[in-house]
């Protein structure tokens, strides 16, 4: 089971994870499940009358956000895998998921989840790891608050340069 | 004839095995006859991953007493940028270096099959 | 020139922390080299043939003699005591260890420079106009908007980890210096029927493996809404661009698979959905240009003895012709300084030549230096009085060569010399054809001619828009040469057509002469090079080359 860290806030925590990721055909064991995208659009009604457990959707990165658009509302986690860490499609799904279809839940990076993209993926959005270089939450918590200044608007809350240049 | 070669992490410089460490010099480098043997030194080398980086063998052809390397490519690695005689391996002359100048052969670089092959 | 804040400067401070601790985890080995390579190549750290490569941003090729005398001081602390300005505008040290790269990194960062994002899949530097601020025919000074693109694509966290690297291009004069129709997207200033400026925005040019013109997408972008667009562009692309072929994967690809106009519909679908909200405030912007130093130009300075001493001395009247271009305010010119003296490494420069060029600018040239796409650097502001004596200083530095344009004045990328991706050699290639055509009266009388060198089908060298494009490619082993022409990289951008079989390296120099003795004997009153060509197709050419071999 991997490491998950938690970001609140500007604070890195490790956490514990009660969900477990469901293959494409495997049975519903019950409790927290992490379905793929086509098995909760195929399956959504069944996935949210289901009682005793919550519902999480992994998009892989050629996976449109869209898709869950006027579906997230009971949705507490979107997982976004990266097969390998240089793939950068799942920064503008997360960017995505919290600017314009205002996803408020946990968006979790899965995958090859390196702390050396923590910055980006805090800015973009994430706000859950499972890191795969064995890096710990402290560490995580340095790489997120690397630089004292950002120079572009993002989906989290840091005023950029612009913005603190006019007093702001 | 074969040697192993690679870029030492450090400084990038280019080094060639000896005896389970390297050498920045070609002409004090190990010459394998032996196939098998080049490649368990390979397999050795691509152990030391803080050391060097991309260790590979390289083909080897005699030249004026020495071994110089088939490969264009690979005898510029082994004496240095061809419009600055003064810089790189070459500048020490001697020769070892001579030798790698005056060598004769073509073929492609296998460590350029290896950085083609990993994109 | 732009004067950091200490926003900018404590984000250089932030990165370079950042790196000194990577280098550290890869020596000790708890990063391997695979996931430290991005990292690594993220600030400018190749791996060549010989040694490290640390690519130094030069953003929208704009210096100051602080900068410059900085440059010098790693060249000779770090390097072998020299540089080499890239097709980029960028500078490169070919001599670098990992270990001291990040002391390198702090001593640009000591004179506000940096190598973010000169390399990896992400937004690289901007390049701009080198007669920015002085050519006579600029809308206005568009490298304002070079360096709001060049903070806006810093450590971008969305567009960081593109399908492959990303260049812009941005020019405000008629007449292209950018070769902005062959970047991922050239932005074209413009004045709309307002009065306001805007951009012609072109996307999906490039060379490489696949060459493009890129089409324009958008006829008139006003200059406020720039961010929000350039942010549809790049999500379409960080989307939709191909990630399974590196060969496929620059946006170039994409706007052609799809088309550009439906490339053009998604990115406006994406732009509607952004809306101004993307864009950056009129306050930063507004910020940024009173960032800029403006050179304080006195109204029609005295020339002095400017126009007596071209007329008597025949040298410094050559070098007026072919390295003096036209400035926006009378009494200035702009000075081309070539770095392709015959016989040297073009676009190679020693720290002391770096230092002459520093000197000059402080003294005689507001402080301002520029370097080019083609490997040479540029004074933008020096006072036509002042001149001669700017030219003596450049001469006694062998920095006065006058071939601004002409036929050695070529551009060749490292090649095999040094870059670990190269089939063969350029910039011996270079250096022959150059000495051929040594003679100045020869190559004036020849004109404009851009020949230009890669050493693999990447085209760092920009083959595809030279003129005469040579490539350089390994048959089993050996060096050889396939020669392209008719390529432009300025406004009447064309890629260049294949001419016939590849050459062996011993017969270029003879092919490229054999094109120039054809085109003198087909040229009519007036042509250049590419005018005739267009004028004649390639069969006199082809006929030239070819016709004797074997």
């Amino acid at each position: 089971m991997p490491r998950l860290i938690r970001l609140e806030g500007e604070r890195c925590a490790d956490a514990q994870d009660d969900f477990v990721t469901l293959e494409e055909e495997a049975p519903d064991p019950g409790g927290d499940i992490v379905v793929s995208l086509a098995r909760f659009l195929a399956e959504e009604q069944a996935l949210r009358d289901r009682p005793g457990g919550r519902v999480g959707v992994r998009l892989e990165p050629a996976d449109e956000v869209e898709a869950l658009e006027g579906r997230l509302s009971g949705l507490t986690l979107v997982a976004l895998a990266f097969p390998r860490f240089r793939d950068g499609r799942p920064f503008t799904s997360a960017h995505l998921l919290r600017t314009r279809l205002g996803f408020g839940g946990e968006i979790r990076a899965v995958g090859d989840v390196l702390r050396d993209q923590a910055g980006f993926m805090a800015r973009c959005g994430f706000n859950a790891f499972e890191p795969a270089d064995g890096s710990s939450a402290e560490e995580w918590a340095a790489a997120i608050a690397r630089h004292t200044h950002v120079y572009q608007r993002a989906a989290d809350q840091r005023s950029p340069a612009f913005v603190e240049r006019q007093g702001g | 004839m074969k040697a192993l070669t690679a870029n030492r992490l450090s400084d990038g410089e280019v080094v060639f095995w000896k005896a389970g460490a390297w050498v920045e010099r070609l002409a004090e480098a190990d010459v394998f006859d032996d196939d098998a043997l080049a490649t368990e030194a390979e397999t050795r080398a691509k152990g030391q991953p803080t050391i060097v980086i991309d260790p590979y063998l390289i083909e080897l052809v005699e030249s004026a007493g020495f071994w110089a390397p088939v490969s264009y490519r690979e005898r510029i690695r082994a004496l240095g940028p061809t419009n600055h005689e003064h810089h790189g391996k070459q500048a020490e002359g001697g020769g070892a270096v001579e030798a790698l100048r005056q060598a004769n052969g073509a073929a492609r670089s296998s460590g350029r099959v290896n950085l083609i092959r990993r994109k | 020139m732009y004067r950091y804040d200490a926003i900018d400067r404590a984000v250089l401070a932030d990165r370079t922390a950042e790196f000194r601790d990577q280098v550290r985890r890869r020596m000790s080995g708890e990063l391997t080299e695979d996931q430290f390579k991005p990292l690594r190549l993220m600030n400018g750290l190749y791996l060549q043939l010989h040694a490290y490569m640390l690519r130094v941003a030069v953003p929208y090729g704009s210096l100051d003699p602080r900068q410059m005398r900085g440059l010098a001081d790693i060249a000779r602390r770090f390097d072998r005591g020299y540089g080499h300005f890239t097709t980029r505008t960028n500078i490169q040290f070919n001599w670098v260890r990992l270990e001291d790269a990040p002391d390198i990194l702090d001593a640009l960062a000591a004179v506000d420079l940096h190598a973010i994002q000169t390399s990896g899949n992400c937004i690289r530097n901007v390049t701009a106009d080198p007669y920015a601020g002085a050519a006579a025919d600029e809308l206005e000074d568009p490298r304002v908007w070079c360096e709001a693109i060049r903070q806006w694509s810093s450590l971008h966290p969305e567009f960081s980890f593109l399908p492959r690297k990303f260049k812009i291009a941005v020019t405000a004069s008629p007449h292209d210096r950018t070769a902005a129709r062959v970047h991922d997207i050239g932005l074209l200033m413009r004045r709309g029927r307002d009065g306001k400026t805007g951009f012609e925005v072109i996307v999906g040019g490039g060379m490489g493996r696949t060459p493009y013109v890129g089409p324009t997408i958008r006829a008139f972008l006003p200059s406020d809404r720039l961010f929000s667009y350039l942010e549809a562009i790049l999500r379409v692309y960080n989307r939709h661009g191909r990630r399974d072929n590196i060969y496929k994967a620059r946006i170039k690809i994409l706007v052609a698979a799809l088309g550009a106009e439906a490339f053009g519909q998604e990115v406006e679908a994406e732009w509607a959905k952004i809306g101004p909200a993307g864009d950056l405030p009129q306050a930063e912007i507004d910020r940024i240009r009173n960032a800029f130093t403006v050179p304080d130009f006195k109204a029609d300075p005295s020339t002095g003895d400017f126009e007596d001493r071209r007329a008597r001395e025949p040298a410094f009247a050559r070098f007026v012709r072919n390295n003096l271009k036209a400035h926006v305010h009378p009494g200035y010119g702009i000075v081309d300084i070539s770095l392709k003296g015959i016989g040297e490494t073009p676009g190679d420069i020693s720290a002391d030549q770096m230092d002459v060029v520093a000197d000059l600018a402080e003294r005689f040239g507001m402080g301002e230096i520029r370097s080019t796409h083609e490997q040479n650097l540029v004074l933008p502001h020096v006072r036509l009085e002042h001149l001669h004596e700017v030219w003596k200083i450049l001469d006694a530095a062998g920095l006065a060569t006058p071939n601004i344009n002409l036929i050695s004045d070529i551009i060749a990328c490292p090649g095999l010399d040094y870059c670990a991706l190269a089939n063969a050699r350029a910039i011996c290639v270079a250096q022959d054809i150059a000495r051929r055509f040594e003679t100045p009266d020869r190559a004036e009388a020849i004109g404009e001619l851009k020949i230009k060198i890669s050493g693999c089908i990447n085209a760092c060298g920009h083959h595809h828009v030279g003129h005469i494009g040579i490539l350089g490619v390994d048959k089993k082993g050996e060096e050889f040469y396939q020669l392209t022409l008719g390529g432009s990289g300025a406004e009447d951008a064309a890629v260049g057509k294949m001419l016939g079989p590849a050459l062996p390296i011993d017969r270029v120099t003879d092919a490229v002469e054999a094109i120039v003795e054809a085109y003198l004997k087909e040229r009519r009153e007036g042509e250049r090079f590419l005018d005739t060509l267009r004028r004649t197709g390639d069969a006199p050419f082809k006929e030239a080359v070819y016709a004797e071999a074997h």
